[in-house]
């Protein structure tokens, strides 16, 4: 899958310190255990807030909880919105989406999936 | 070599022992009222830390499976989502170890539906409230050398249950009571014990011979001691009695799997009481419902059929659980037993649904410490009530087991009538005389009272024997003094026939009840 190229399911809307993308699990399961915790720790990594909507749902859940994310039942094909605001909204947004659309680097790492990045919370 | 020194001060627990000294370090006692906040919330955060590093030491030597459990247990201690609920109930004014129990176990039934994948498992929240639990308990815990004569102001005794007194050793308290809860513990496990010793300058290490049966403590003293004898009156003859002994039935009190283990199930018609708060003696095992089950289950299997009954915590007045409940001597008069129970109905609704699985096991009853009024009883029967049906949709075996309550406030005590919801009474003698002495049982300024008021102690007996039979209502003394030879008799001719003591005072009552009836076994 190419980094770069936007779809029908990654469009993102750039602002100043503010940034949103919609982004389609294609992960097996979804965002069990494993992958969650993926996801939390690289949002943690960045000063910014993070938070997820789930397909056409308005609630945006805090995209650091843990809880919340697990909560959100986010399976195979759910349409997940990210948005971050404040200090590195847009590189916080890039490389969240970047984790989904690499299935959590599950293939390739199973097991520690805690991100590429800096993967231990800030 | 120093000079032998005597220390006076009073009995607590007879015989006697000699070691080395070792000084229990003073810790500051919260001032009464002040819960605390700022202390309880530095605990569990520090707590909630130390659980998170060891998790993560345990996740570098693991398989990557495992880790990433571990990394999720991790992530989840770190989620404030996870945690705020344990501060806000801290702000409130609950103790840390509550506080985070109350809130991990409302998250267990609000968040874990483990039908999927992405429910939060039980388990995994389970795991961390003892794992957190046990941080918590761990700062507190501090056990001593064996063999040694423990020195201190006063002990908690979650440190008394905690030490290995099979290899001897002694108790010399600055402070402490007869009357107190540790004193009754080394009674019953047969630790000499002097209290109000006063300032006590003893060193680290210094030899000390402790005489529990005079009070005396001596310093550096020159005399041996021959192993003690053993208590031959407590065990032979006993086993073919099953329990009976002049015209009355012996029931053992249990405070310890350690006192379970010593104890021979035949000679004992069952267990009359059985102090959970003393046997599940950490915050973290009181808070954990497995290892309530597990310790109830050791106890039904070991009597084998005979009835066991089951005391729910009896928290709060002199009894402490560090990281649950600051112990404060003043508010025996406060929120303790039931009524601390009913307050905290996370931690009451935990221990029912251990009760009414251990009921599933054998002959178990359920005794409601410090009960006042009926609505007490009642509120308590609608929650086991509760958990039952829930146990039951939820497919796991158990039984609600006959509620009883225990007599040892005088209004519940004149009124036996109006506690019809009772299947039996329980006369807890040491609480029942100091609230009817008005004289505290921790204080030794009037600790004399107690035996003055003997008198409308056995006036009262006399009125709740009668009020249990005319209610039909099986009743039974647990208290020191159903372990008193020179009391027995009065209460056996009272009519109140089912005794239940200490272990170790089996063998004299039992003897002074056959004397009653001029020596004849039965």
């Amino acid at each position: 899958m190419s980094e770069t190229a936007p779809s029908h399911a990654f469009t993102r809307i750039a602002a100043s310190h503010r940034s949103q993308v919609e982004v389609e699990v294609t992960h097996g399961v979804g965002l069990h255990a494993r992958p969650s915790v993926a996801f939390t720790r690289l949002a943690k990594s960045f000063p910014c807030t993070v938070e997820v909507a789930v397909d056409g749902s308005g609630e945006w859940l805090n995209g650091k909880s843990i809880v919340k994310i697990i909560g959100a039942r986010i399976r195979r094909g759910t349409r997940l919105r990210i948005r971050a605001e404040g200090a590195r909204a847009e590189e916080a947004v890039a490389a969240l989406s970047e984790l989904v659309r690499r299935d959590f680097d599950e293939d390739r790492r199973h097991g520690r999936a805690d991100g590429r990045a800096d993967g231990r919370p800030a | 070599m120093a000079a032998p020194r005597d220390l006076p001060g009073r009995p607590a627990a007879p015989g006697r022992a000699i070691g080395p000294a070792f000084r229990a370090e003073e810790r500051p006692v919260p001032a009464p009222g002040a819960p605390g906040e700022g202390d309880a919330r530095a605990a569990l955060e520090a707590a909630v830390a130390l659980a998170v590093a060891e998790l993560g030491e345990l996740a570098a030597r693991s398989d990557a499976e495992s880790a990433g459990i571990l990394d999720f247990q991790i992530e989840l201690l770190l989620d404030g989502e996870l945690t705020a609920p344990a501060f806000a109930r801290i702000e409130r004014g609950e103790a840390a170890a509550l506080a985070w129990a109350g809130a991990m176990g409302a998250h267990i039934d609000t968040l874990a539906t483990d039908g999927d994948a992405f429910a939060l498992r039980a388990a995994d929240l389970a795991d961390l409230r003892s794992r957190v639990l046990d941080a918590l308990a761990g700062r507190t815990r501090a056990d001593f050398p064996d063999g040694a004569v423990y020195v201190g102001r006063d002990m908690p005794p979650s440190v008394f249950l905690a030490h290995d007194w099979s290899k001897g050793g002694a108790v010399a308290l600055a402070a402490g009571s007869p009357a107190s809860h540790v004193a009754i513990l080394a009674r019953a496990r047969g630790v000499p014990m002097v209290v109000g010793l006063g300032g006590l300058s003893v060193g680290n290490g210094d030899r000390l011979l402790v005489d529990g049966t005079q009070g005396v403590v001596r310093l550096h003293p020159e005399e041996r001691l021959d192993a003690p004898p053993p208590d031959l009156a407590v065990r032979a003859p006993a086993a073919l009695l099953g329990g009976q002994a002049g015209g009355a039935r012996l029931f053992a009190n249990i405070d310890t799997l350690a006192d379970l283990d010593a104890l021979d199930p035949a000679s004992v018609a069952g267990i009359g009481l059985v102090r959970t708060e003393f046997l599940l003696a950490e915050a973290a095992e009181a808070l954990d419902e497995e290892r309530h089950l597990a310790a109830y289950r050791r106890i039904v299997e070991r009597m084998d059929g005979r009835p066991v009954t089951l005391r729910m915590l009896d928290l709060g007045g002199d009894k402490a659980l560090p990281g649950l409940v600051a112990g404060d001597p003043g508010s025996v008069l406060g929120a303790r037993g039931v009524r601390f129970l009913l307050a905290h109905p996370d931690l009451a609704r935990l221990q029912a649904r251990a009760l009414i699985r251990a009921a599933a096991l054998g002959p178990v009853s359920v005794l409601l410490p410090m009960v006042t009024l009926p609505q007490e009883l009642s509120a308590m029967a609608a929650l086991f009530d509760e958990e039952a049906a829930r146990l039951a949709r939820q497919g796991v075996p158990g039984r609600r087991p006959p509620l009883g309550i225990m007599v040892e406030v005088p209004a519940a005590a004149l009124t036996l009538d109006l506690f019809a919801e009772a299947a039996f009474f329980s006369v807890g003698t040491n609480d029942l005389v100091q609230y009817l002495a008005a004289a505290a049982r921790d204080n030794p300024a009037v600790a004399h009272l107690h035996a003055g008021a003997e008198a409308a102690m056995f006036r009262l007996l006399d009125t709740i024997a009668t009020a249990a039979r005319a209610a039909g209502r099986p009743v039974s003394v647990c208290g020191d003094l159903a372990g008193d030879p020179a009391a027995v008799g009065r209460l056996v001719a009272l009519g109140l026939r089912e005794l239940s003591l200490a272990p170790s005072r089996l063998g004299a009552v039992r003897a002074a009840l056959q004397g009653l009836t001029g020596g004849a076994p039965g």
